[in-house]
């Protein structure tokens, strides 16, 4: 039986399709203004048996795609413990979400915590401030890591921190470091949801396509003093839960 | 709703808001004489308005429409009941303050002190002073002394009088409105519940005002109607579906969608722990003590609201709900900007985790819609994680 999972996210959608033989494909695309034409695209040649649907547009494809739904939090939570049982804490830092799950031994969902509508600290907060500064994403890591020091960026709006940086800059601050100040406002506020699931300390899985930045996840591994795991692909982390959740339907 | 059960409230306001039906109720009133008294709080003694020959009307403040006339004054980051509230005023549009002819006001929070300070020209004002430490020996004679000074006022006002045995008698009306309301909430205890949150809601508003000798044909009604739910094997929202207690900030009009969207998630709503919920009818006001006004003080300081420190009763009260009604899970709903609840929601949470073992779940929402999606795969998630088994790790 061939299991999809489809994972329709602000930025990006994701299709994982896993085989009989346990072969998995996975296919990526940008959300763009019409998600479903994306998602015929993406699905277009695909074949699979049973599907299911998660992301903030998961309702969008309920009833036009033979398709269950699940949250995204019992996606992120499954897929996890699928592709590294020791973790007990996910983070999933997308493009408008930050969720910070913790899990039981099974993979069960015991707490979590999302930001609110806000879009502080999540990837659409680097992306902005990567073109403030001149970035493409790669190099803004990079650079970041490149830094002696941080200049301290104080806000997390969105809209405000863009400000703050243009007037760092404005100031004669270095570039690479306002950029390492960015991505170290990202993680206290990414700490600050995962203090609040999870008092104690245990692995934890760093997904979502936040997770591709290194500097990103080696301030994370710093500053809560846990082991960090990332996957091969983090961004497909959310379609494998949602193909398990379908395959555990039949 | 199932269409094939009868509606609990079978009149021409059948599917329309509820202000719209006690609208009806306070127009009939006033058009035989009554004169209304403007309320926004659960912490104003209707008892005392009752027995004064005056009738409560509770005011507009739960519509997103008024907040962007209020911006106009108000700070944006101000809480939407509050906003909404004065919204209402200066845009004149809340037909229950426009029936009323005084207002009564309590310094329930600061935004809403300074609210009432903007409105007192629009209409005769009496602010009550709280006391916050509500467990303090002083604290009861305080709020006796502010009940007094409400009856002053609104003899003066109204120009009537209401003598002990009076008040007495309304405290024994809402005594008999408190029992019949539990009676109806045994609906909602029972393994499978026989009504939704809508039903309720129409319920808790229109008993806001009315008393219970007016309530007595609704109740006997409404009672006969579960009754029959109950015996033909009725479920509100299907046969196994997780049960949820709501509790936290006071919710109504544009706040109620996260109300709207448990049902929709599938989850059954079975204790609603707010002012504009089961918080008026959890316990009795003493009778006979020879000191109504007293009894009355003693009664609403019981209130555990978030403006009370430290509001221990908070705790204790969901204690009993937990165990009445026997919720999976519990979903905590705090308004932006409401501090008191805001804070307040880290010791309901970990009581509710750690004492019950019950996930919690904690919604800072406003009155506009654009946070729907986000709560939406918020309860889900929530609703998930009710049917789950497995150790926990990682925990303290």
């Amino acid at each position: 039986m061939r299991v999809a999972g489809l994972d329709i996210g602000s930025r990006t959608i994701k299709l994982v399709v896993t085989g009989e033989d346990g072969s998995m494909v996975s296919r990526k695309a940008l959300t763009s203004y019409n998600p479903l034409d994306t998602i015929s695209e993406l699905c277009k040649e695909t074949r699979y048996d049973v599907m299911a649907a998660t992301g903030y547009g998961r309702h969008l494809v309920k009833g036009r795609l033979d398709c269950s739904v699940i949250s995204e939090i019992k996606a992120f939570a499954l897929g996890a413990k699928s592709l590294h049982p020791t973790a007990g804490l996910v983070l999933d830092i997308g493009g408008q979400d930050i969720k910070a799950i913790l899990m039981d031994e099974s993979g069960s969902v015991l707490r979590f915590e999302m930001n609110d509508k806000c879009a502080a600290g999540t990837g659409r907060f680097l992306e902005v401030m990567a073109l403030a500064l001149g970035y493409g994403l790669e190099e803004f890591s990079s650079s970041a890591l490149s830094a002696a020091r941080a200049e301290e960026i104080n806000s997390m709006c969105t809209v405000f921190a863009e400000s703050e940086v243009i007037s760092l800059i404005a100031k004669g601050a270095l570039r690479n470091e306002v950029a390492l100040g960015i991505h170290k406002a990202i993680v206290s506020r990414s700490t600050t949801l995962l203090k609040r699931v999870s008092p104690g300390s245990c692995e934890l899985f760093f997904a979502g396509g936040v997770a591709l930045n290194e500097c990103v996840r080696s301030l994370i591994a710093e500053s809560l003093g846990v082991t960090v795991y990332t996957p091969p692909d983090p961004q497909i982390v959310g379609a494998v839960g949602a193909a398990l959740f379908a395959a555990s339907r039949q | 709703m199932n269409n094939s059960v009868e509606p609990l409230f079978n009149d021409e306001f059948t599917g329309q808001p509820p202000a719209k039906r006690l609208l009806a109720h306070l127009q009939s009133k006033r058009e035989k004489g009554a004169h209304l008294v403007g309320i926004y709080c659960g912490y104003a003694p209707i008892e005392l308005i009752h027995a004064l020959g005056l009738v409560p009307a509770t005011l507009c403040a739960f519509s997103n429409a008024t907040i962007e006339a209020a911006e106009a004054v108000l700070p944006s980051n101000l809480c939407p009941l509050i906003k909404s509230s004065y919204g209402f005023i200066i845009k004149d549009t809340c037909p229950f303050f426009a029936i009323s002819e005084a207002v009564i006001a309590e310094t329930t929070c600061d935004g809403k002190k300074k609210m009432f300070e903007l409105i007192a020209e629009y209409r005769p004002m009496h602010v009550m002073d709280l006391p916050q430490l509500a467990d303090e020996p002083e604290a009861i004679e305080n709020w006796t002394v502010m009940i007094r000074k409400l009856k002053v006022f609104l003899e003066k006002t109204f120009d009537c009088a209401a003598s002990d045995e009076d008040i007495e008698k309304a405290i024994r009306d809402t005594n008999e409105k408190t029992r019949q309301m539990n009676l109806v909430f045994d609906y909602l205890a029972l393994d499978s519940p026989v009504a939704g949150w809508k039903e309720m809601y129409d319920l808790f508003f229109l008993a806001q005002s009315a008393t219970s000798a007016e309530m007595a044909p609704v109740f006997d009604d409404i009672l006969a109607k579960l009754d029959k739910r109950k015996k033909d094997g009725y479920s509100h929202s299907g046969a196994g579906a997780p049960r949820l207690m709501v509790t936290g900030c006071p919710v109504g009009g544009d706040a109620a969608k996260v109300l709207n969207i448990i049902e929709e998630t599938g989850g059954a709503i079975v204790a609603y722990d707010a002012c504009t919920g089961m918080k008026p009818y959890m316990r009795l006001i003493e009778e006979g003590t020879g000191d109504p006004m007293r009894a009355l003080a003693a009664r609403y300081l019981k209130v555990p609201c978030s403006c009370m420190s430290p509001n221990t009763m908070r705790l204790s009260e969901t204690d009993r709900l937990i165990k009445r009604y026997r919720p999976d899970a519990v979903i905590d709903v705090v308004l932006q900007a409401c501090h008191s609840y805001n804070v307040e929601s880290y010791k309901t949470g970990k009581h509710v985790q750690d004492t019950h073992g019950l996930p919690f779940l904690k919604i800072v929402t406003d009155y506009s819609q654009s946070d729907v999606g986000q709560i939406s795969t918020r309860v889900e998630a929530l609703l998930e994680s009710c049917s789950r088994g497995g150790k926990k790790q990682c925990l303290k």
